[in-house]
């Protein structure tokens, strides 16, 4: 898998999914859900890279892989095209299935509403501040498994030969995300993993200390001096972790 | 000069216990309990040389009673000092205190569930060359068994000192199994808390726990700084106290770290690995666990530390063990789909 695709993996199942979330947040969106509907993103250089956005009886959801019927098909001439919209550039997709693009505009605010995981977006409102913090664990999490699972050789070396590890990040008294990694296999999860003690366990105090974190406001040796967050568990582990998520925010960062 | 150690007024120190077996700092011990304590009286059956309490015979030769080779009888009659009053402090062979005398600690001392503290010396494979017959791989699992009795294998002569003295605290029958040989030091003084029934936690770890008792605990600990070395975080949990178990520490273990192995000098049936199987499936929790230990076999005769290495009861031998549970396909949370 080369570099634009293991991108738009982290794209089209990191990012993507949160829109379902955002819904959950702004339940004025879901009244315009229609009932029945297929919206497919997809990049015309690469028959792998898609995804579909599923409207079923007002509930939406996000699945990867090419539709066989969609009825809005978003088409980016490049996988690199695709990356560059998800990153924040205003590139306009060809669209396919013009007859139905009200669904397009049903859609249209939950897909501009993931901007806010853009990095400059720094919202001042405490809600947002919270929605922000807690879909970038959501991403982070899942972006860091799809780094895996796209098989990127760094990360593979750090998974490979893993025995059963949880890292942790918790808010608290807010949102919570773990990575489970094992010989070679990893899952992103929600909440906390209850079954074994986390190798590595990242603690934010509150989300205002979690936002100054994940949105690198603050760096991390200045962040842990500050108490924004605590480490329980393996520092190099910590550390390892530390250096593959900012690899994720290089990776998605360079379409920008 | 190493400072001495004034812990439960106890004044020998880090030095003595570079030239001191096991055996030998017990006998030091109960000898200056014995000063504070006149209730304490001394047992033994023709072992005061091996056993080490011949110490405790010079200073009060009047609380000391050597029955001869007639183990039977001095479990018996040290059941009666201790109706009588008195603090009896059996010692002798742990092959002979465990099988030989087994019905008469079980029906004169724990059924009456009599003050009594039996001192178990030569424990496990540590008499080496002295051979299969005195060697003693059984006594935890025979000892546990009997109803009232507390049972306890210490790491080091540190450990012993404190198991003695907290023994010693205790009302009713224990048994401590200790070693012959020089066995490496586990503490460095006498500055840890020891308490019957709590386990120690000598190293932290979440990838798996060895939970082992008695000598191999320096084993283990050695084992954790090397698989530390290697990026793997192995906890060490020193079980002194076989029973009552610390249960607590056990479920900890289970749920923090889901991969067990235990380590003992002693058959893997009956001991430590039994009694920690025991709590595992008691509480229900789905765990990994691995036993080490004499397999279902006698043991052959050789030095000490080679029959630690050839039981795999050494760093070598617990870190193969790692190695193997921690590529074991044991889980059943094999969910690997992400959430969303």
């Amino acid at each position: 898998m080369d570099r634009d695709e293991l991108v738009s993996r982290i794209f089209l199942r990191s990012a993507l999914p949160l829109i379902k979330d955002l819904a959950e947040e702004q339940p004025l969106y879901k009244k315009l859900f229609p009932k029945k509907g297929v919206i497919q993103l997809q990049a015309d250089d690469n028959e792998g890279v898609a995804a579909q956005i599923l409207f079923e009886e007002g509930e939406i959801s996000v699945r990867p892989g090419k539709h066989e019927k969609p009825d809005l098909t978003l088409c980016f001439r490049t996988t690199a095209m695709l990356n560059s919209f998800f990153a924040g550039k205003t590139l306009l997709p060809k669209i396919r299935g013009l007859a139905k693009i009200h669904l397009l505009f049903r859609v249209l605010p939950l897909l501009l509403g993931v901007k806010i995981l853009l990095p400059n977006a720094l919202p001042e409102d405490a809600k947002k501040r919270a929605l922000k913090v807690k879909l970038l664990l959501f991403m982070i999490t899942n972006a860091l498994s799809q780094l895996n699972k796209g098989g990127d050789e760094e990360f593979l070396k750090t998974t490979e030969n893993s025995p059963d590890r949880i890292f942790q990040w918790t808010v608290k008294d807010g949102p919570a995300a773990f990575l489970r990694m094992k010989a070679g296999k990893t899952k992103a999860g929600r909440g906390t993993y209850t079954r074994r003690r986390p190798f590595v366990h990242m603690i934010f105090p509150d989300i205002d200390s979690a936002f100054m974190v994940l949105t690198s406001q603050a760096p991390l040796v200045e962040a842990v001096r500050l108490g924004y967050v605590v480490t329980e568990g393996a520092m190099e582990g910590s550390k390892e972790m530390g250096y593959h998520m900012q690899r994720v925010e290089e990776l998605t960062g360079a379409y920008a | 000069m190493a400072a001495r150690e004034t812990s439960k007024g106890l004044t020998w120190t880090i030095a003595d216990a570079d030239h001191m077996t096991q055996a030998e700092i017990y006998g030091e011990v109960l000898t200056q309990l014995g000063e504070k304590n006149e209730k304490i009286v001394a047992l033994t059956a023709d072992l005061a040389g091996s056993t080490k309490i011949g110490r405790f015979e010079q200073r009060f030769p009047e609380r000391f009673f050597n029955l001869g080779i007639a183990e039977n009888n001095m479990f018996s009659l040290a059941s009666g000092m201790s109706a009588a009053g008195m603090l009896p402090v059996v010692s002798t062979f742990a092959v002979f205190a465990s099988l030989r005398s087994a019905e008469f600690v079980r029906t004169d001392i724990c059924y009456q569930n009599r003050n009594v503290k039996i001192i178990g010396t030569h424990s496990g494979t540590s008499f080496g060359q002295a051979g299969t017959t005195h060697h003693c791989t059984e006594d935890l699992g025979v000892m546990r068994t009997f109803a009232n009795m507390t049972v306890i294998a210490p790491a080091d002569s540190f450990e012993t000192a404190k198991a003695v003295v907290a023994a010693l605290e205790t009302e009713g029958p224990v048994y401590i199994r200790i070693g012959r040989s020089f066995e490496p030091p586990l503490h460095q003084d006498l500055d840890f808390d020891f308490e019957i029934g709590r386990a120690i936690t000598l190293h932290e770890g979440t990838d798996l726990t060895v939970i082992v008792s008695g000598r191999p605990a320096v084993s283990a600990l050695e084992a954790a700084e090397i698989a530390e070395r290697n990026k793997i975080s192995m906890r060490v949990v020193n079980m002194h106290t076989v029973k009552p178990i610390d249960e607590e520490a056990i479920m900890k273990a289970v749920t923090e770290t889901r991969r067990i192995i235990t380590v003992e000098d002693h058959n893997v049936y009956g001991g430590l690995g039994s009694a920690v199987a025991e709590v595992i499936a008691k509480n229900g929790k789905a765990c990994a666990l691995r036993s080490l230990g004499l397999n279902d076999e006698y043991s052959i005769v050789g030095y000490p530390d080679d029959l630690l290495n050839y039981y795999k009861l050494d760093a070598d031998g617990i870190l193969e063990a790692m190695q193997e549970l921690l590529t074991a396909e044991i889980e059943e949370d094999e969910d690997w789909e992400d959430e969303y």
